[in-house]
């Protein structure tokens, strides 16, 4: 697969379809990876690929940085891919003017991420050229959202309890936004200071008030690549919210982002059929 | 002869200290598996061995991430300003690295500076730094790189010698180390020893002429493409100390309070004006370097880093400190 990836690339970047290739990299074989931004093709050794490739990648699509660069290909596994559909929905980019190198991909992380256990994306679907090949298993919802079933359980106080202990330990970072292919604003609502919307202290109060913002702008939007939980770095799970939204827009909706690329998006569409009775 | 301790002793201390209404601060494991430092309410949820070092700093308890200044009131034309009480507990540090207790005699210069913060002072009175010696680092340490290694004793009060799974050598290197200690340490003449430290991964001077010379160069422009933009880098270094200070009430009172701010965030450098200097993530990712290899050091003597290569392990994308100034070396030994 390697190889095929590196070829592709090269061939890429020599027939000048695009100007550079967005791929990961490796100091070694026991580091983790790292994001490789590859414009000349005699550069495509530094290309790896590996179950260590956890990065997606797809957020760099809306950096000015590598705009600037010019027509990018991508390397992107099928769950990252999914971004790729909800951007070109929401007029973020033109599919065309990226090309999308899919990998099969079994799942990645050691141990397994826990995204990939409920993982039905292991081929990549709208990609230009896909390598590899792995077969795609089904997961009925059930499985899918059975993380959340068991945090459900829960009496409300309990989970509450559960955030509060979570939230105090953010940091305000923004490592989770900053890692968002969702999160494209060029204003973030928590750096508008005229009016100051939200507390832009780091205390439970304005840390609650950051993540239900985060998890509400992502409703029907999340791809669930669960990267805002891989970069936190005090290790809130912020999965499981973003999980408990994207289990509504699939209940209420029949509707799982970047899924289906000809589906609507359901927060930029209306239906007279749109149900309502969820709304108390 | 030396002074040396049982782990289970330790705890048992940690535990008077607690019973002392002490803070005891120390590594905790989190339930994601990170270990953090973590304010602790029992020593058994301490975990004092199997880490190479915290996901955080100590930094977060002695210039803590929001931090109330005043409080005010505003009823028609009075304003009444109600100044915020400062810290009285007493806080214990056990189990910090040298990385982290050598950062405190940096931010003292900082807090120090122009004028003296008392929020910061009081809470350094009032802290005892117990500093456990590396036996072992992993790929992202590069404490040997910047004038420090894994014995360390900057900042620190007492520094733990670790001997064995069950024993520490007690060096107490301050009169408040020492009298948390006293009474409790037994003679041995077992001696203890510390890990080699990680190699040397770059050369100071090198990087200082690079630094001298190279503010245009295109290098930085290269090395910051993967940089997503987020604070992580900042906020869990021991010596990056960047504050906001903002307003949160309603108009009829609320307090004035400090937040960590980050270099690394678009709006840090914005202006009223809409003027942004550093609009760019090359600029801001070389703002860092160059605080930490130059802008400080030309200022108060020392280096604003101590190696613990926090900015990288923690990292979303694997770049920090180090990778970046490997990266500037290997391009002074290419280019010359």
């Amino acid at each position: 697969m390697l190889r095929k990836l590196q070829n592709t690339c090269r061939q890429l970047l020599l027939e000048g379809k695009v100007d550079v290739v967005i791929g990961y990299g490796q100091a070694d074989s026991e580091s983790p990876t790292h994001p490789v931004f590859i414009t000349d093709a005699k550069d495509v050794k530094k290309l790896v690929w590996n179950d260590k490739c956890l990065i997606n990648l797809v957020t760099y699509l809306k950096r000015p940085e590598i705009k600037s660069l010019g027509k990018s290909a991508i390397v992107a596994k099928g769950c990252d891919e999914r971004a790729i559909v909800v951007l070109e929905k929401e007029s973020q980019l033109e599919r065309d003017s990226v090309f999308v190198i899919g990998m099969a991909c079994a799942g990645v992380g050691q141990p397994l991420l826990p995204k990939c256990k409920v993982c039905d994306a292991h081929m990549p679907q709208v990609a230009d050229i896909i390598i590899g090949s792995v077969e795609n298993p089904s997961v009925d919802a059930d499985t899918r959202y059975a993380e959340l079933k068991s945090f459900l359980k829960k009496s409300p106080e309990e989970r509450h309890k559960h955030w509060v202990k979570e939230c105090r330990r953010c940091l305000k970072c923004y490592a989770c936004r900053q890692t968002c292919p969702m999160c494209y604003c060029e204003r973030c609502i928590v750096d508008v200071n005229q009016p100051q919307y939200i507390d832009s202290s780091a205390s439970t109060k304005g840390n609650f008030a950051w993540h239900i913002t985060r998890a509400f702008h992502l409703a029907g939007r999340c791809v669930g690549c669960d990267e805002c939980t891989r970069v936190c770095p005090v290790g809130i799970d912020l999965r499981l919210l973003n999980m408990s939204i994207a289990k509504s827009a699939e209940q209420n909706f029949e509707f799982r982002a970047g899924v289906d690329p000809d589906a609507k998006p359901i927060i930029g569409s209306y239906s007279e059929q749109d149900r309502e009775d969820f709304i108390r | 002869m030396s002074q040396i301790i049982t782990k289970s002793s330790l705890l048992r201390l940690a535990d008077k200290w607690l019973a002392e209404q002490k803070r005891v601060i120390g590594p905790r494991s989190a339930p994601s598996g990170q270990v953090l430092y973590a304010e602790v309410e029992d020593a058994a949820e301490l975990s004092l061995a199997g880490y190479i070092r915290p996901a955080n700093s100590i930094k977060d308890y002695i210039f803590p991430r929001h931090e109330k200044l005043y409080s005010y009131k505003i009823n028609g034309r009075n304003i009444e300003l109600i100044d915020a009480e400062l810290s009285t507990v007493e806080q214990v540090f056990i189990g910090a690295r040298p990385c982290d207790a050598a950062a405190m005699p940096i931010l003292d210069r900082i807090f120090n500076w122009d004028c003296s913060d008392d929020f910061f002072n009081r809470r350094r009175e009032l802290s005892t730094i117990i500093t456990f010696a590396c036996k072992e680092h992993d790929d992202y340490c590069f404490c040997t790189s910047v004038n420090s290694g894994p014995e360390d004793s900057r900042g620190s009060d007492v520094i733990l010698f670790e001997i064995d799974d069950e024993k520490y050598e007690v060096r107490s290197l301050t009169d408040k180390g020492k009298k948390l200690f006293d009474g409790n340490t037994e003679e041995s003449d077992k001696i203890s020893s510390v890990g080699p430290g990680p190699e040397i991964c770059f050369d100071l001077k090198k990087i200082k002429q690079f630094l001298d010379e190279g503010f245009e160069s295109p290098l930085w422009k290269k090395i910051s493409l993967g940089c997503i933009g987020c604070g992580v880098c900042t906020y869990t270094c021991p010596t990056c100390h960047c504050f906001d200070i903002v307003d949160e009430g309603n108009s009829s009172g609320g307090e004035r309070v400090r937040n960590w701010d980050s270099c690394q965030f678009s709006m840090f450098t914005k202006h009223a004006s809409g003027h942004n200097p550093r609009s760019s993530s090359s600029q801001r990712g070389r703002q860092r370097i160059y605080h930490k290899f130059q802008i400080y050091p030309e200022k108060f003597g020392k280096l604003l880093c101590t190696g613990c290569g926090n900015c990288s392990r923690d990292c979303p994308v694997s770049s920090g400190v180090k990778s970046v100034l490997q990266a500037v070396q290997k391009s002074i030994m290419e280019n010359g």
